[in-house]
């Protein structure tokens, strides 16, 4: 086990963890308004302060940690499937089922993935749900593109030959032979692509078409922020820095992995 | 002597891009019940393209023009993809040249001979594991337990060919086609292999087509020989025949070339 591996695997660890147990272990409702305690500093009662409305920050973000997370897990879930399916496919058949698919995500590609999600967020009500998808629907050119390159070179293996040679279908052949030794890129470029996708809530709340408030995301309680953001310094500080150690730690572990993995 | 297989005019190019390239020329073959038929000839005479052909597991840039394999009566070569998979593993089995990269780096032996039982038979995980241990004790595995839970690379070449043989002979297939499987072996590994081969072949009768450049092999396994050169046949004789009185320039060629290193 390398240093970095061990370094995210930890960070990660200790943010899901806490995400799990928010009930638990958030010290505060994290909505619950206290109109004689607006903007209060860090100190012994609030650890990270509180905000304009008087809400703890801490009990806040814990909340925040897990919508954070799960947005970023759920969406790159599904851009690794669809990219899977979609990049074996096109790799293992060549031809014209190749052309089309990759077409596809030229023309995917060719949209800025941003301003995509957020024309669809603004047509459609920007709840978690319907952001998980979106973001998850907007980003699985890149897995598709790997594993197509993966499959490519894997299908002219010899011990693939062998397969054929002993009746397994194609189906048997892609599904628990080509994709099991592909795995590994993916796996690194899926640890990579939650990063991502927190990273891209966090815009999107920022702009508002996010996670709707009261519901605490890191990217919407920095919003919130923004308006204080001279005499209160707290409320922008710690989201901004949860954002940063998060994104590293999922860095750090897909750059383990990738040594791992080879 | 019934034929199992019978060959005709089997004709295969490989067309790249806008070149095509004739690789094997109306190749004419049969495999009788229960014989060891050696199929010679140098590197890229056709011989395991002609091998391939049989249950049409090619690579893609080959195509069959024309041509039959008759098996059991059922010209293999029209069937489509679906009714092949019913004969390849079941009825004709391969067994390759390197046999470590011919078995799936991420699955342990047990779990690829397993797969090779189960995707024929209707056995149960359980049944299909102790099978598989039984197949291993078939090949005269050493410590047949144990190399259930190892993977390619823990293994030597020899005991991968035996793993692979193992595989092969999962469903017990009629005919067995062995494309120059002692090749990357060494000749001590290889002599055992080729003994194995026909212990095996009496024990459980099936059809054998040998593909080597090895004439030597030949020599010692053999019913009847073809000799391939250029995409064509271009002798066929039983053993002694051939041996005691060549007549293409080619199997003369084959013979003086193992008779050469023999006297080194």
């Amino acid at each position: 086990m390398n240093k970095s591996l061990l370094v995210g695997i930890l960070i990660i660890a200790i943010f899901s963890i806490i995400a799990i147990f928010a009930q638990a272990i958030s010290p505060y409702d994290p909505s619950q308004i206290d109109a004689s305690k607006l903007l209060m500093p860090p100190s012994k009662g609030h650890l990270l302060g509180t905000d304009s409305l008087g809400r703890d920050l801490l009990s806040r973000m814990i909340y925040g940690a897990r919508i954070s997370l799960t947005i970023g897990l759920i969406a790159v879930g599904i851009a690794t499937i669809i990219g899977l399916i979609l990049g074996s496919l096109s790799g293992f058949y060549g031809g014209f089922m190749d052309t089309l698919i990759m077409r596809f995500v030229d023309i995917m590609l060719c949209f800025p993935t941003f301003f995509l999600i957020l024309a669809v967020v603004a047509i459609l009500e920007p709840s978690i749900f319907n952001i998980m998808i979106i973001i998850g629907l907007t980003s699985w050119m890149g897995p598709a593109r790997l594993i197509r390159s993966e499959i490519l070179s894997l299908k002219e293996r010899e011990f693939i030959q062998a397969e054929r040679a002993i009746g397994a279908s194609n189906f048997r052949i892609i599904s628990f032979h080509l994709i099991p030794n592909a795995i590994g890129p993916v796996l690194v470029n899926a640890t990579l692509g939650i990063a991502g996708a927190i990273l891209l809530e966090s815009g999107l709340s920022f702009l508002g078409l996010g996670v709707q408030p009261p519901t605490p995301s890191w990217g919407n309680i920095l919003i919130e922020s923004k308006s204080t953001l001279g005499v209160a310094w707290w409320i922008t500080l710690f989201p901004g820095l949860a954002i940063l150690v998060t994104i590293l730690g999922f860095n750090f572990m897909s750059e383990g992995l990738k040594k791992i993995l080879g | 002597m019934e034929n199992l297989l019978e060959i005709r005019n089997l004709k295969v190019i490989f067309v790249q891009g806008n070149s095509v390239i004739s690789a094997v020329d109306g190749v004419d073959l049969d495999i009788g019940k229960d014989e060891v038929v050696v199929l010679a000839g140098e590197s890229g005479s056709g011989k395991t393209i002609t091998a391939l052909s049989i249950t049409k597991v090619l690579p893609k840039s080959a195509k069959i023009v024309s041509g039959s394999a008759n098996f059991n009566g059922r010209d293999l070569l029209q069937l489509g993809e679906e009714s092949l998979l019913n004969f390849r593993g079941k009825e004709i089995a391969y067994i390759f040249q390197e046999p470590t990269s011919f078995l799936n780096p991420v699955y342990s032996i047990g779990n690829q001979i397993i797969e090779a039982i189960m995707l024929h038979q209707n056995k149960s995980k359980k049944q299909a594991r102790e099978e598989a241990l039984d197949l291993l004790n078939l090949v005269k595995m050493a410590q047949p337990q144990r190399v259930l839970l190892d993977y390619p690379h823990q293994l030597s070449g020899g005991m991968n060919q035996r793993a692979f043989m193992a595989m092969a002979l999962a469903c017990k297939p009629h005919l067995l086609i062995a494309d120059e499987p002692t090749t990357s072996l060494d000749v001590t590994i290889e002599a055992e292999i080729l003994r194995l081969l026909t212990d095996l072949k009496r024990k459980l009768g099936f059809s054998l087509l040998f593909i080597t450049h090895n004439l030597s092999i030949a020599k010692r396994i053999a019913d009847r020989v073809y000799v391939m050169y250029k995409g064509k046949i271009v002798e066929e004789a039983g053993r002694e025949q051939i041996f005691n009185s060549p007549q293409h320039f080619h199997t003369k060629e084959l013979i003086s070339a193992y008779e050469k290193i023999g006297r080194i």
